[in-house]
Formats: C-alpha cells, structure tokens, sequence
C-alpha cells in the first residue's frame, strides 16, 4: 500500500511538471513599460550662457510673507539645479506691465548682455474660502445610511504668473493660473504657494531645458 | 501496460508536443524577445536594431511594429512612432494593447500642441 502511494505522488508531481511550464509560458504575452518620452524643447535655454532673474511686478501682494522674493528665491535654486550656465538675480524696480514690452529699458539695465537672458515677470497670488453645502454619511453608531448636510469650507489659493524671458527683444511669454483648494481651514498661504509655484516650474522648465513625460507602453511579446 | 502507464505516456507526449511547438514559435519571434529583453535592460538601441530585424524577417507582424513605435517614441522620433503604431494596427485591429498605445501616443501629443497653442496665443496677446 505504502508504495503504491509513494508511486501515486511520483506521477502526480511528473504530471504536474509540464503543465507548469505550459501555464508559465501562456500567463502574459505583453510586457508593461514605463518610457520617459522627451518633452518638446520651445525655445532652448541651453543656448544663453547667463541667466538673470530680476524682481517681479506683484500685483497683489501677500500679507504672509514676501511674494517677490520667494519667486526669485525659487526660480534662482530651481534653475541652478538644471542650467549648465550661470544664474544669479538682480534688483529692478518695475511699476507698469508695459515695461517688459520695452527693450531700451532692458537694454539699459543690461548693456553687456550677449549670452545673457533675463527672466522676469508678474504676479498675483490670492486667496479665497469657498463654502457649499455638502452631503455627509453619519457615523457608524449613529445609523450608517442615514446622510446629513452641512457646510464645508474649503481655503483655495490662486496663483497668477505671468512670465517674460528677455534678451534683445521678448523672446518668450507664458502665463499660468494655479488653483488649490485644501480642506483644512489653517493651511497656510507660504505653504500653498509652493504647490503651486512648483507646478509652475515642471510646466516651465519642461519647456525650456527639456525633460521627460513618464509614459506606459506595451510590449508585445508576439 | 496499465491503464494509468498509456493515459500518462499519452499526456507526456501532448506535453511534449506542446512544449515543442512553443519552442519553435519563439524561435520566430526570438528577434522580438531579444528586443524586448534589451528594452527591459534600458538597452533602447539594440531593441530598435532587434525589432527593425524582426520587422524585415516578417512585415506581417504587428507586435515587431508596436515594439519599434515604443522605441521609437521613447527616442523622441515622433513621426516614424506615429507610422508604426498606425501600422501596427492596421495588421492587428483588434489587439488592445496596441489601440491603448496609439490612443495615450496621441493624448501626449495633444498635450504637448495644447501647451504650444497656450503659448502662441500669450505671444499673441
């Protein structure tokens, strides 16, 4: 008896063996890829040796903290990280929008500037609280399917960016409006501007140094 | 011979069969397999050069088409992505894999026009 079971288990693992391998060699026949596609380059910034970031002309001015130094702060240290040229920053006071328009103006604040590109531009950054009234299930000991409703709050911030790149002439405009709204009442408005002003940055900086969208793909296997 | 000897011998021998018949199936498409594996190995070169090999040895096939149009897009070639992934389905209509490629192929060229176009109308302005 003893053998005969010892023999019934040696062929089942026999049978078993092939049909394995059938099953592994039929289980998928694509492979999932993540590709980073090269973004389209609009213009090359990789061509300027020198990249200046002025002050910016803020429309709206935040009372938390300083809205013009933080843009130049983290446009000066976002493109450090990724222009092979040099960056720095300059002061210039700028009243009026039409001034990004005049070229002796920069041409003036810059008379050496072959290679140079500056980047400038204006900016509002504001802040809102938006009601609704919202449906809202009960808690659990109370009765689970029952709905309540009630006023939810949400604090959005809006950041408006208009951005001027600047050699001889303009070379380059770009706006962007950012929106976020968070459910938490004490968000600060420092820390929402930097949600923001880094989706500013990725849409930017792939533009004009290149990057790379991360993409799936199949392979098919045949 | 008992009856459990012939039923295994039988099944040994459609295994067999079997496994042969794979073997001989990815030794067609062994360019294809090479190509994929010098993709996972971030080797986008040589894949190219494997699924071109393949393209030439059998037009006919859609998976060598698809394959290249990833490659080919991963090298920024746009346009030579865009030929072999239409082509790609034209040999196999039905594959989903390759209708989901081209379909997210162009949403990411789309993004890329709307970002232009947003572009040009600021200039514009």
């Amino acid at each position: 008896m003893r053998r005969k079971r010892k023999k019934m288990k040696r062929s089942k693992l026999f049978l078993l063996l092939p049909l394995l391998f059938l099953v592994c060699c039929s289980v998928t026949n694509y492979w999932k890829v993540r590709v980073e596609v090269p973004a389209k380059i609009v213009l090359d910034l990789n061509q300027y040796s020198n990249i200046v970031v002025t002050d910016f002309l803020i429309q709206k001015e935040s009372k938390e903290f300083n809205l013009n130094q933080e843009i130049v702060k983290y446009f000066v240290e976002g493109l450090e990280q990724q222009f092979k040229g040099k960056v720095s920053s300059k002061k210039v006071s700028l009243d009026k929008e039409e001034l990004f328009q005049d070229k002796d103006f920069w041409k003036s604040l810059f008379p050496d500037q072959e290679g140079t590109v500056i980047l400038t531009g204006n900016a509002t950054y504001t802040q809102e609280i938006r009601k609704a009234i919202l449906e809202t299930r009960k808690k659990r000991d109370e009765d689970f399917y029952s709905r309540s409703q009630a006023i939810e709050e949400r604090r959005f911030y809006t950041l408006d960016l208009s951005l001027y790149l600047i050699d001889t002439k303009t070379l380059y405009t770009r706006a962007f409006k950012e929106t976020q709204g968070y459910n938490n009442p004490n968000q600060t408005a420092p820390f929402a501007f930097f949600d923001l002003v880094e989706r500013v940055k990725g849409k930017l900086f792939q533009s004009l140094l290149g990057g790379e969208r991360i993409q799936e793909r199949y392979l098919i296997k045949d | 011979m008992t009856d459990k000897k012939i039923k295994l011998f039988a099944f040994l021998l459609i295994a067999f069969t079997l496994i042969l018949s794979g073997c001989s199936r990815s030794y067609k498409s062994s360019q294809i397999q090479f190509g994929i594996f010098a993709a996972q190995n971030d080797l986008w070169d040589e894949a190219i050069f494997r699924w071109k090999k393949a393209v030439q040895s059998n037009p006919e096939s859609a998976a060598a088409h698809n394959n290249l149009a990833v490659a080919y897009e991963k090298k920024g070639l746009l346009e030579e992505a865009e030929k072999e992934y239409e082509t790609a389905l034209k040999l196999d209509p039905k594959n989903s894999y390759i209708k989901a490629n081209l379909e997210n192929f162009k949403k990411n060229l789309e993004s890329q026009g709307e970002d232009e176009k947003k572009e040009k109308k600021d200039e514009k302005k």
